[in-house]
């Protein structure tokens, strides 16, 4: 129970003690008060009745007149006369009246009319004593309007007392609501410090210490996210040209080979200078270098018309140009325009037979492997240097894979499965190799057909082709969240999210509705996994996303990290609960990277998983690069 | 001044073993907040009240009757700047000054205390006819139905109400008689009765 709830109660129970003691005195007070009154009464009547009594000199016929004159006009339960020696003379008593206020009030409180006396004389003698006791109906209705008004206006002053304490209440514990937030955000990794301290002393030496408290968490972050990014570009960049290097393309190019890659196809071209040890000879190093750059600078002009193209040095005198979506004529007019503009580069000092540039040319496609794409560039590269002609352009035509299922066909698989609901989930597993615990379930999309089924590999490319991997997308959410798998009830799952859905205006609302109407009561753990690449680009953007996931416990994950040089602040603000990246990422850092990426990731929770484990043999390398977390092939072998 | 000091000795030691009508505290106050003469009021009054013990009663009555007469007329106006004050008997006699009710609040205690019952004395309202004012008397009953005798201020015999002709009766009060009927009731009797009843018991002087 919160000390909010506990004050909360102990106030509502200590003012209604008070209201109800107070009421109780003021009752009893006003009680005893009428009861005097009732006495008061009874005693002026005796008083002004002997004395009228007194007038009739001992005649009982006249006596009892006045005394029936006297009780008929007011309200009494009995007049009696008694004479010196005790024997009753006259008396009028009238029957109890039952007041007009509620049974137990009479029952519970007793009022009893008090008797009052006065002697009566006859001339000099007196002959006897009057009584005189009023009545009690009229000090009942009386007594029942104080306690109905004192009751009203004691709630009234209750409730307003009681909203007055809670208000007071809520004021002076808000700095405690504040650092049960920050506790929250502390537990949970986040990084709130409190720039308004409590003026209450104790809570505000408690919010100085969390603020260190987290202040010195978030600096471990800063610290390790700025040397991470100044490792990832020591490790990652040329210190000449300040192009990236070999590591970097093959640690980058899987984002654009992949099945659900946005852009299918495009052009490699490797580019070389031929005759660099002359070249250095003729002009001195200090030439060339800048020769370099000015090859670097053409380079990145050609490229820049090109989304998401590449530029990277891949050694001393080779460069790798990647141009996603470029056609191979395109690539060939680039290539000749530059193979031209490289002259007015080359000093005329030089000589073009020996120092020139070659321009590898190769057309791609994202269902190729690394190494196929480099190997067919290397190949281009080779003949572009060697061909006899003054151009030293080279375009390396590839045998394309013939389609075994044709465009219209893959429409009609893909149409019958979301028109037939025959969208389905393969399941694989991500475990922790120290503990053999399994992390979570990576859920991958299926399509069935009559006859077959497709994995998300297989169909992926045809349906982005075909413009309907954001219905494929979408269907598969909806089924998730709205009949999930039975085997999947108390697991945590992953399900990767591309960035074309994402990137699509529809899909957050669509979510939204998704959400709202299957997501309240999910039987499993949910983690979105997004590509680090719109993580990072768009991390403003898409807060709103990972609000909206929060909303229905959602957390997000993050996949295709291979740690750019960038700031990382992106981790902070979006709190994933994991990364994901190729095992050969992790393989290829130098232990000051991987150490500082594993010190930022701690300090605020997060996770590293490494993907695409295929050989058991890895797992001795990861373990003592302390990634514990695996995905892909090895994972069947451990069981 | 011997004999003054030989009664305070003798009273003093018969009061250890004897109820008195004035107690030692309350003579010492009176000493302290008057003067010697005030003292020796109640010392005579004290004396005059143990003689009369063993008295008849008219004896008794008279006696009394004459012995505060002596103490002077004053409206309570003069004497208190009240209109109306019930003083008890120690105030009257301290200050050898009172009204009609003094005089017959006096005389009734002491009366009580010489063994009267308090139901044959009655505060009797009376108009006076020679005055033409409201006057009261302390009147005596030997039995509830008998002629009473008169206990005056204004006269130094005791007389037989008839013999009274200067005044015409208007009501008896006599406040043991509503206390012993209201303590069964546990109330109150009125209210300058029990003002005084408590006046007497904390010994106001």
């Amino acid at each position: 129970m919160t000390l909010f709830k506990q004050l909360s109660i102990l106030v509502t129970l200590l003012l209604l003690s008070i209201f109800t003691t107070v009421l109780g005195v003021n009752f009893q007070n006003s009680a005893k008060s009428v009861q005097d009154q009732l006495y008061t009464d009874a005693k002026n009547t005796a008083t002004s009745l002997s004395l009228s009594l007194a007038s009739a000199n001992g005649n009982i016929s006249m006596i009892s007149t006045m005394i029936n004159a006297n009780f008929d006009n007011g309200t009494y339960q009995s007049i009696s006369l008694v004479d010196m020696n005790g024997q009753l003379l006259y008396e009028r008593h009238s029957e109890r009246k039952i007041p007009d206020v509620p049974k137990w009030f009479v029952k519970y409180i007793p009022i009893k009319a008090p008797i009052a006396a006065a002697n009566v004389s006859a001339g000099w003698n007196p002959i006897g004593l009057l009584n005189v006791q009023c009545d009690t109906a009229t000090a009942y209705m009386h007594l029942y309007t104080i306690l109905y008004s004192l009751t009203i206006s004691f709630a009234v002053v209750f409730i307003v007392s009681l909203i007055l304490l809670y208000m007071l209440l809520i004021m002076l514990l808000k700095p405690l609501k504040n650092i049960r937030l920050q506790a929250e955000a502390i537990s949970n990794n986040k990084f709130i410090i409190q720039e308004k301290l409590p003026y209450t002393q104790d809570f505000k030496e408690v919010v100085q210490v969390m603020n260190i408290m987290v202040k010195k968490v978030e600096d471990i972050f800063n610290h390790a996210n700025e040397t991470l990014r100044h490792q990832s570009e020591l490790l990652y960049k040329d210190e000449a040209t300040g192009l990236y290097n070999k590591k970097y393309l093959l640690n980058k190019l899987p984002e654009y080979l992949k099945v659900d890659a946005q852009r299918p196809d495009g052009i490699c071209m490797m580019i070389a200078l031929s005759g660099g040890a002359e070249a250095n000879q003729a002009l001195g190093r200090e030439l060339v270098d800048k020769l370099y750059v000015d090859i670097t600078t053409m380079l990145k002009r050609q490229a820049k018309d090109f989304e998401n193209s590449l530029v990277v040095r891949m050694n001393g005198t080779e460069f790798f140009l990647l141009l996603p979506e470029c056609s191979e004529e395109n690539a060939l007019s680039l290539a000749n325009y530059m193979d031209h503009g490289s002259t007015i580069l080359l000093s005329k000092d030089l000589d073009e037979k020996v120092t020139f540039l070659s321009f590898g040319v190769y057309k791609y496609h994202h269902t190729q492997s690394i190494k196929q794409v480099i190997s067919a560039s290397d190949y281009a590269l080779a003949q572009a240097k060697v061909i006899p002609r003054k151009e030293h352009v080279y375009l390396h035509k590839t045998v394309s894979n013939e389609e075994i299922i044709g465009k219209e066909e893959w429409r009609k698989l893909i149409k019958f499965a979301l028109d037939h609901n025959t969208i389905h989930f393969d399941t694989y597993k991500v475990l922790n190799i120290k503990s053999g615990e399994l992390v979570h379930n990576v859920l991958s999309i299926t399509l069935l057909s009559e006859s077959q089924k497709y994995s998300y590999g297989h169909f992926i490319a045809p349906a982005i082709s075909l413009g309907l991997d954001i219905e494929v997308h979408k269907k598969a959410i909806e089924k998730l969240l709205k009949e999930p798998p039975f085997e999947l009830k108390n697991t945590i799952c992953s399900l990767r999210l591309s960035e074309h859905y994402l990137d699509n205006p529809a899909t957050y609302n669509e979510l939204k509705s998704l959400f709202e109407k299957y997501a309240k009561n999910l039987s499993f753990k949910l983690i979105i996994e997004l590509p680090d690449i719109v993580l990072a680009k768009n991390s403003k953007q898409l807060q709103i996303f990972k609000e909206l996931f929060e909303n229905y416990n959602i957390q997000i994950g993050i996949f295709e990290f291979i740690g750019e040089p960038r700031d990382y602040n992106y981790l902070k603000e979006l709190r994933p609960a994991y990364i994901k990246a190729e095992v050969n990422y992790f393989l290829s850092q130098t232990n000051e990277n991987l150490s500082s990426l594993q010190v930022a990731a701690n300090s605020i929770g997060i996770d590293l998983i490494a993907t695409s484990v295929m050989e058991i043999e890895a797992l001795s390398t990861l373990k003592a690069h302390k990634i514990n977390m695996i995905q892909g092939r090895a994972t069947e072998m451990l069981g | 001044m011997i004999l003054r000091y030989i009664i305070l000795f003798l009273l003093a030691l018969t009061s250890a073993f004897t109820e008195v009508y004035v107690s030692q505290d309350i003579l010492n106050n009176v000493a302290k907040k008057y003067n010697k003469f005030a003292e020796n009021r109640f010392v005579n009054m004290e004396h005059k009240l143990e003689g009369l013990k063993d008295k008849t009663t008219i004896i008794k009555l008279n006696t009394v009757n004459t012995f505060f007469n002596e103490v002077s007329y004053k409206s309570d106006m003069e004497n208190y700047n009240i209109s109306d004050y019930w003083a008890t008997p120690w105030e009257f006699l301290a200050r050898d000054a009172g009204d009609c009710e003094d005089y017959v609040i006096a005389k009734y205690f002491a009366l009580k205390y010489l063994g009267i019952d308090p139901k044959q004395m009655y505060f009797t309202y009376v108009k006076s006819t020679q005055f033409k004012e409201a006057h009261m008397v302390l009147t005596y009953f030997e039995t509830p139905t008998s002629e009473p005798l008169v206990l005056d201020n204004n006269n130094h015999f005791v007389l037989p109400a008839s013999k009274r002709v200067d005044l015409t009766p208007v009501y008896n009060f006599n406040g043991d008689v509503l206390s012993a009927s209201a303590k069964k009731a546990n109330q109150k009797t009125t209210q300058k009765w029990d003002e005084l009843i408590l006046n007497i018991k904390k010994g106001k002087i």
